[in-house]
């Protein structure tokens, strides 16, 4: 059972995890045809996306690891859709799709992947770990709740800039056990700072249970413990992850601080491409599978006539020749020259003393 | 010109920068109403608002990833560390976000961000108000450490490290905050961030400090010009982190010996890097041994005064090293 909890400032999320395993209907939005297309639309071109990108690490055409999001793409798409080009993305290893919604070119992607010296970070991060400037997208670290904390100082900017952008920070609900996610979660509570904080439950933190990560049954009721909203929606309703997301933005935009959302879905693969994921049980993976947020959206859709299949294979179409270009495209770029290692320590180039080791002579005449 | 403490520098360099460029602003422990712990931050506030001088909440992470969230947004954040002992929670965010972001986005996210951190002993501070931890930060690439040991260097440095677009350690000794005084002039002027100083020039051994020690130093080498007539050179180091090696080469190459004082534990302080350093590139240089004073290995600065006696250098564990090595 999702808990609507008492809050200083309550906000009316349309709470539907009660209904998924009853009927899992999409609740009646009063979303416009395009908008729910768009929906649509951006999860399928996302799990199209990392399932070639699965297929390309089974083939070794990189090397690395990658944490696909296959399963989770209502949260995803929901939380990240329609961003200003200013707003900022503070994303964990499970939300590289995130790009596809904020506008990052699929070619950077698929270079970031194969650790080429065209990706935004010239082949710096592992393939996961994507950032891009242009778009306020935080590249991120590997430590959990790394740009959680560094959004927060990007929020507090916003505010004394007084601009209207909001952070919309991700990860998943291991992210919640560390003292680092309740500093800023604090932080931003007490400056009322402009955040979207989502939390993707989606049970497991590698091999480690949600029941051994925390004794609540919805995280979202922490929130109260820091005098902000907070929400639990079925993660896998698109549309319910969409609406509750666009609230809490909006709070945000509005200069009336952060909202903790969390979204309750399940990731279909292991925590990465080497982790065959045996500790889960198969029936658990069954019964989420049957819960997929695309064919779900896709009956939605279809009941009001705004689906056909011819869509869809349109659609798909356009993923898959937009997605050979990206891979022509990066398996074309080269791999950074192995001295650039040596770059961008500094905002001065360290190079120089560091290729090149000195000798000194003594100068005799100064001596004793 | 006008005569100033260490503490009154830093104010003054805060005041400056601030009323300079409306980017920077102040955040940590007890900076706003109080004026920070030691005062540095004093009136800051009063007159630049509490959105410009930020009380934190007790929360060392958070201190800084927001100071870093804020620098890539295109501010100046200035982060207080009250005491360096405090620093640890706040480790994951200066070494592995702030030393990190240039070189994992390929410098296209930069968080130009400045940490100033009250370190330092002989104070009866105990073990947790006493800390000398600049090995850390110094083994962290990525980061600039500096570590000023007077009024006149703590000003320029401070107001250098603001402008500068990397991130960078500010260390400033509690001890010299109110022990040295010296004329400062009241006007902007900065120092270049990667030099060091000859703080007293001389030909027959270089001795090499930072900090609340160099100020021994330059007390030993009165000692030993008086008791031996001999010229010790003085370097001050003032950034720890990128280090300015060829100062320190170049005046070795000149004197043949080298003594390095620091507070810092001894194993894989500064002082190691400089006689690796040495050792590698000025070998045919050296008459002597190369000497360190240093803290010894313990893990922290003990409360009772002979304890602490223990632990720090001083004047005379330094003219006892320079002695030696002039004597080699
Ligand atoms: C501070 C920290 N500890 C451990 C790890 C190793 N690690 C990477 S992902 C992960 C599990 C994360 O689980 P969760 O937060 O639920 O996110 P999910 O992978 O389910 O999306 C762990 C333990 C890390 N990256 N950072
Ligand atoms: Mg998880």
């Amino acid at each position: 059972m999702a808990t609507q909890i008492e809050v200083p400032e309550r906000l009316t999320f349309p709470s539907n995890c009660e209904t998924v395993s009853a009927d899992m209907r999409i609740p009646e939005p009063s979303l416009d045809a395009a908008l729910l297309r768009r929906l649509y639309s951006y999860m399928l071109k996302c799990r199209t996306v990392e399932e070639r990108i699965r297929n390309q690490f089974r083939q070794g055409r990189f090397s690395g690891n990658y944490f696909a999001a296959v399963g989770q793409e209502a949260t995803e798409v929901g939380v990240t859709i329609d961003l200003l080009p200013e707003d900022t993305i503070a994303p964990s290893h499970r939300n590289f799709i995130t790009h596809i919604m904020k506008g990052t070119p699929l070619n950077l992607l698929f270079a970031q992947i194969y650790g080429r010296n065209t990706s935004p970070d010239r082949g710096r991060s592992s393939p996961a770990h994507c950032g891009y400037a242009a778009l306020n997208i935080i590249t991120p670290a590997s430590t959990i709740a790394a740009q959680l904390n560094i959004g927060t100082g990007i929020a507090l900017a916003y505010k004394m800039k007084r601009v209207p952008n909001v952070v919309v920070a991700l990860s998943g609900e291991g992210s919640t056990s560390l003292g680092l996610w309740h500093e800023a979660i604090n932080f931003a509570a007490v400056h009322k700072l402009p955040m979207l904080v989502v939390i993707e439950n989606n049970g497991w933190a590698e091999s480690v249970p949600v029941a051994l990560q925390t004794a609540v049954a919805d995280i979202s009721t922490k929130a109260l413990g820091y005098g902000i909203p907070g929400a639990t929606v079925d993660g896998n309703d698109v549309v319910a992850v969409y609406r509750a997301a666009q609230e809490g933005i909006l709070r945000a935009r509005e200069g009336k601080g952060p909202t903790l959302l969390e979204c309750k879905t399940y990731r279909w693969y292991g925590h990465s491409e080497i982790d065959p994921a045996k500790y889960r049980d198969p029936a658990e993976v069954h019964e989420w599978k049957r819960r997929d947020p695309i064919p779900r959206m896709e009956a939605y859709l279809d009941q009001r006539k705004l689906w056909t299949d011819e869509w869809k294979q349109e659609l798909l179409a356009g993923f898959e020749k937009e997605i050979e270009e990206a891979i022509a495209f990066a398996e074309a770029s080269a791999f950074p020259e192995a001295e650039e290692a040596l770059d961008h320590v500094f905002s001065f180039s360290i190079r120089d003393r560091e290729l090149h080791r000195k000798t000194w002579e003594p100068v005799l005449d100064q001596r004793r | 010109m006008a005569v100033m403490t260490y503490i009154d520098a830093i104010n003054s360099a805060l005041r400056e920068e601030m009323a300079r460029d409306d980017h920077v602003f102040i955040i940590g422990e007890d900076v706003g109403k109080m004026g920070g712990a030691f005062k540095a931050t004093k009136g800051l506030q009063e007159e630049f608002g509490v959105e410009r001088v930020i009380d934190s909440p007790l929360a060392e992470g958070v201190i800084i990833s927001s100071s870093i969230g804020a620098a890539m947004e295109g501010m100046r954040p200035v982060a207080e560390i009250q005491f360096a002992d405090f620093i640890t929670p706040a480790m994951d965010a200066i070494t592995q976000q702030a030393a990190k972001l240039r070189y994992r986005s390929a410098g296209t996210q930069t968080c130009p961000l400045t940490v100033r951190v009250c370190y330092g002993g002989g104070v009866s501070g105990g073990l947790y108000h006493s800390q000398t931890n600049t090995s850390w930060f110094i083994h962290t690439p990525g980061l600039i450490v500096v570590a000023p040991s007077t009024p006149h260097d703590a000003k320029g440095l401070l107001k250098s490290a603001i402008r500068d677009d990397n991130p960078v350690m500010f260390f400033e000794h509690k001890k010299l905050y109110r022990s040295v005084k010296e004329e400062v002039p009241e006007g902007d002027y900065t120092l270049p961030l990667l030099k060091a100083s000859i703080a007293r020039p001389g030909k027959e051994v270089t001795a090499v400090s930072y900090g609340y020690t160099l100020q021994l130093t330059l007390q030993a080498a009165e000692k030993i010009k008086q008791q031996f007539g001999a010229e010790v050179e003085v370097i001050d180091l003032r950034t720890l982190a990128p280090l300015d090696k060829d100062t320190v080469l170049e005046s070795v190459a000149r004197t043949s010996r080298a003594v390095i004082i620091h507070e810092d534990n001894r194993t894989l302080g500064v002082g190691a890097e400089i006689a690796a350093l040495i050792a590698e590139e000025a070998f045919d240089c050296l008459d002597a041994p190369i000497i360190r004073v240093t803290a010894p290995d313990i893990p922290a600065i003990p409360f009772a005064p002979p304890l602490e006696e223990f632990y720090m250098p001083s004047t005379e564990k330094i003219v006892t090293a320079l002695e030696q090595v002039l004597r080699y």
